[in-house]
């Protein structure tokens, strides 16, 4: 017996209906072979729309379902709800994508509309061919992964923790902290960042449910949502964790103390080749950098290494080899922060040619009383404090030629500095902010720039052509828009608020992860506005800074929410699988391994016949559905349910006859 | 093997800066390049782009047309005229409405735009096509303990989007050339400052005192020479160094030589092959220059 088909188009406001004749497209359905009733809508996706399909579905007694709207992407989901709803299986569902492939696309209405008509004709042919499809259920992990313990990945594995997870926080440097452990002071609020901070870190470090891997990388993946099998590399610390009591002693005897520049103080202080980034450090383990040790890269230290003779725990361990170990999770929250982009690369500000140009995170280390100079501000060349300080807002940022995007926490930073200046050298400075505009939209925020702008600082709306030094002095040349003015500043000391850029390996863990990074090399939300947590891959989440630009608040703020989004998964006891994987027809699998070749799920075994022949076999559960090994059959054994060739092709003729 | 290029001679070089014709003509032949003389040039357009755009593309196309033509790439030693011409193959290399706009002006003359034809000028040929291995062979006078500054000139780097010979903020290329020669050339924090030229014809005054300022800083630099390789800023630091000094009260005697005037010293070529005797500014006080 024929299917009854039934198509219903979508107006989606004046999103499709401007483009694409939308009375004439249902009327032109009526014409399809199959159709039994054609219906149109401003909106399918509403209750009203979703009743009008429902009640089509029951009336009209139909076996299939063709709705022309956006994509499947936005959609499909809600759509089967509503076809399951009508009373048939919610896969004899088509979508015909009209929006994002037709009317958004083009301009042209009677050209488009003819499209739309061509989309749905094909979509016609394969709603005829469609077939039931059962969904399976899959186990779910309970357990979380976070990557990343800056204050974002610390707020999600705490969150999770909570809620009874067992978390795995992994870290690439020795401490967790991040970027907010290396802040004196927080805007608009002026917390000491490390008062806030710190509390978390221990809480982290003391949590039951939590397992701390520092110094440790994500190395590779597999798996998928609800269960992933997850590879970490623990680096070498060169220092037994169960031994080590974080007393420092072998800090202050290494040979080295003082020589190497620490990464911590972004290149102000100078550490040892046995170190603690900073004294609150989680864990508080030393850590050996295997680069400069002597030891490690000479094989001899002087007499013999000084660290091994001052460690009483006896801790110094030069056998530690990098280890790898497995987690198993059923959600993975990605934490991984920023990097600061590095402003040699802008000649003109010039801080490849004066030490004492210097960007706003060196300028934090140097305010900050445990840092290097033990919170005095000084010049890098003479020691001496400097009598006029400048910054440089937007260097980078909002650049077409450097990084197109704002900061978002340069303005806020820069002018929480000028502040802290002021209270520690008063008047006696001179303070001077060239910015682009002052984005101060936090909450709290413009407020604290109007304080800002009641103290003693000079304000240059613009950018500077350039730093120069002009003998002991720096001089800039900025353009003021405000007065039309053209001003050469003298000063002593240029800080440079650089652009934040993604992670220099963000592309590669974006790759290990088979998350996407959007065009500026962040990662990408699934959906800006609706599912900004999500990733397109079930089951990763991310937050803070590795998603985009963002203060501390917002990355908090994401990061409970990623949290909350991984229990979602990690708090059911199973999970519904996508019906539409790859299965092979045995008859026709010559056994060749082809597809076991391009599956990246490793989803594809081979099997042994009793007649000795080996053919493919999916393993549905690792099966993420992405066709790969149904394009590199040879022989067409190999068929995706819901995508068989026996339904695209006949919907791939029907498309393109006219 | 000889690599030849039509002679975009332009209108400042051919009626006022012989000296860079001069020191062009003596010292490309020694690297294998070969100028040919083309017939029918007009102006390259850049001076009319503020008061019509395309005019400017239709000179600029049309002068590239006559080297096409005889399928040959043009050599521009003029950066204003190159950058003309790089603008005008930029858009209407890219642009196929533009192209058919463009050649409809060319029509009557039976010429045609295809955009077959490169477009160099001398720092790029020297740096880029020519090379330094090859200019470090040919040195026979090394420019011993010689601190010279360097001035680009706007047009040579500016602007970035169009695709210019050097990084607009850090160029390097005369620096190069420079150390292969021998010299010693010295960052000043007045590299990338303005010439004036552009200034000349509404705020004359405003352009000297430009050319003046950067003149004195060099000096206080005790820079030996001042190496630039735009006619436009030449004529500005040497043939208007006097005036420039006048205008901000200061004594300037700065030597400013083309930089192919120096690399034909470093060649052994003679003083008077290459233009020397033209320069208003005191070379003479260089000792390579006083001696011969």
């Amino acid at each position: 017996m024929d299917r009854k088909i039934g198509v219903f188009v979508c107006h989606c406001g004046i999103n499709i209906a401007s483009t694409v004749d939308v009375n004439t497209l249902v009327n032109y359905a009526k014409t399809l072979d199959g159709v039994v009733v054609s219906k149109d809508y401003k909106y399918m996706c509403s209750d009203v729309g979703a009743t009008l399909i429902k009640d089509a579905i029951k009336k009209h007694k139909l076996d299939g379902v063709v709705i022309a709207c956006c994509s499947p992407r936005m959609h499909e989901h809600t759509f089967r709800g509503v076809v399951e709803a009508g009373g048939i299986n919610a896969f004899n569902l088509e979508i015909a994508n009209v929006r994002e492939q037709c009317s958004w696309a083009h301009e042209d209405k009677t050209r488009a509309t003819e499209k739309a008509k061509a989309l749905v004709r094909g979509a016609v042919a394969k709603a005829k061919l469609l077939e039931s499809l059962e969904t399976s259920k899959i186990d779910v992990n309970p357990d979380a992964l976070v990557i990343g313990g800056g204050i974002a990945g610390i707020q999600s594995a705490l969150d999770l923790a909570e809620e009874g997870h067992k978390v795995y926080l992994v870290e690439q440097r020795p401490t967790i902290g991040g970027r907010m452990a290396q802040l004196d002071k927080t805007f608009p609020t002026l917390d000491c960042s490390g008062c806030i901070l710190t509390p978390k870190m221990m809480e982290v470090a003391n949590h039951p449910n939590i397992e701390l891997l520092t110094y440790a990388e994500v190395t590779g993946i597999e798996g998928s949502i609800g269960n992933y099998t997850v590879t970490v590399n623990k680096k070498a610390r060169y220092v037994d964790m169960d031994k080590c009591t974080g007393c420092g002693d072998c800090v202050e005897a290494c040979r080295l103390k003082g020589r190497i520049t620490s990464e911590f103080d972004e290149g102000m202080g100078k550490r040892s080749a046995i170190y603690l980034s900073f004294p609150q450090a989680v864990p508080l383990k030393c850590t050996i950098d295997k680069d400069h040790c002597l030891m490690l890269t000479r094989g001899k230290c002087g007499t013999g290494p000084l660290c091994v003779d001052a460690c009483e725990a006896g801790a110094i361990d030069f056998k530690q080899k990098d280890k790898a170990v497995e987690l198993n999770v059923g959600a993975i929250v990605v934490t991984t922060g920023y990097d600061i982009m590095d402003p040699s690369t802008l000649h003109e500000y010039g801080y490849a040619r004066s030490n004492d140009v210097i960007t706003t995170m060196q300028m934090e280390r140097l305010i900050n009383s445990s840092g290097p100079t033990g919170g005095e501000i000084v010049r890098p060349s003479t020691g001496e404090k400097p009598k006029s300080i400048t910054y440089v807002l937007c260097v980078g940022s909002r650049d077409e030629t450097a990084c197109a995007w704002c900061c978002r926490i340069g303005c806020m930073s820069a002018l929480k500095q000028v502040y802290l200046l002021k209270e520690k050298c008063g008047d006696d400075v001179e303070i001077n902010v060239c910015y682009t505009d002052i984005r101060s939209f936090g909450k709290g925020y413009e407020e604290f720039y109007r304080k800002i702008r009641g103290m003693n600082t000079n304000f240059f709306r613009g950018r500077p052509s350039e730093v120069r030094n002009a003998g002991v002095h720096l001089t800039i040349d900025i353009f003021d828009t405000i007065t039309n003015k053209l001003f050469e500043i003298s000063t002593d000391l240029v800080v440079l608020v650089p652009a934040l850029i993604p992670r220099t390996n963000a592309d590669e863990l974006a790759r290990t992860l088979r998350v996407s990074t959007s065009a500026d090399g962040f990662f990408l939300e699934a959906h800006p506005k609706l599912r900004p947590m999500d990733t397109f891959t079930g089951g990763i989440f991310i937050a803070g800074c590795c998603q985009g630009p963002k203060d501390i608040q917002d990355s908090v703020a994401q990061a409970s929410g990623a949290a909350a989004r991984a229990a979602t998964i990690l708090s059911k006891k199973e999970l519904e699988a996508e019906p539409m994987v790859s299965f092979v027809e045995e008859e026709l699998c010559s056994g060749c391994s082809s597809c076991i070749a391009v599956c990246a799920y490793n989803a594809i075994d081979l099997v042994k016949r009793e007649d000795g022949k080996s053919h493919a076999k999916v393993n549905e559960a690792l099966c993420m559905g992405c066709g790969a090994c149904v394009g590199s059959c040879p022989s067409g054994a190999m068929q995706q349910k819901g995508f068989k060739d026996k339904q695209l092709i006949p919907m791939v003729d029907e498309t393109i006859s006219s | 093997m000889m690599k030849k290029y039509a002679l975009y001679p332009g209108c400042v070089m051919s009626t006022e800066q012989y000296a860079y014709e001069l020191s062009l003509r003596a010292v490309l032949p020694k690297l294998d390049i070969e100028l040919v003389g083309l017939n029918g040039f007009s102006c390259c357009g850049e001076p009319l782009k503020s008061v019509n755009q395309m005019l400017t593309l239709a000179l600029s196309a049309r002068n590239l047309a006559i080297a096409e033509k005889e399928k040959l790439d043009v050599f521009a030693p003029c950066p204003v005229c190159h950058l003309a011409f790089s603008e005008c193959k930029k858009i209407v290399d890219s642009d196929p409405a533009m192209n058919e706009k463009v050649n409809a002006f060319l029509k009557d003359e039976e010429l045609h735009y295809m955009g077959t034809a490169e477009v160099v000028t001398t720092l790029d040929l020297l740096h880029d096509i020519v090379g330094v291995e090859t200019i470090t062979k040919l040195v026979k006078k090394p420019l011993k303990e010689m601190k010279v500054a360097t001035h680009y000139g706007c047009h040579l780097i500016r602007p970035t989007e169009i695709g210019r010979v050097d990084d607009a903020e850090n160029p390097q290329k005369m620096e190069t050339i420079l150390k292969a020669i021998g010299a010693e050339p010295m960052d000043y924090p007045e590299k990338l400052d303005c010439c004036g030229g552009l200034l000349t014809a509404n705020h004359p005054e405003s352009a000297l005192t430009k050319t003046g300022q950067k003149l004195q800083k060099v000096q206080e630099q005790n820079f030996d020479a001042f190496i630039d390789i735009c006619p436009w800023c030449h004529r500005q630091y040497d043939s208007k160094q006097k005036k420039a000094g006048e205008t901000v009260a200061a004594k300037l005697e700065v030597p400013v030589l083309y930089l192919t005037q120096l690399l034909g010293l470093s060649f052994g070529i003679p003083k008077d092959k290459l233009g020397l005797d033209l320069n208003l500014s005191p070379v003479n006080k260089l000792a390579m220059v006083g001696e011969g």
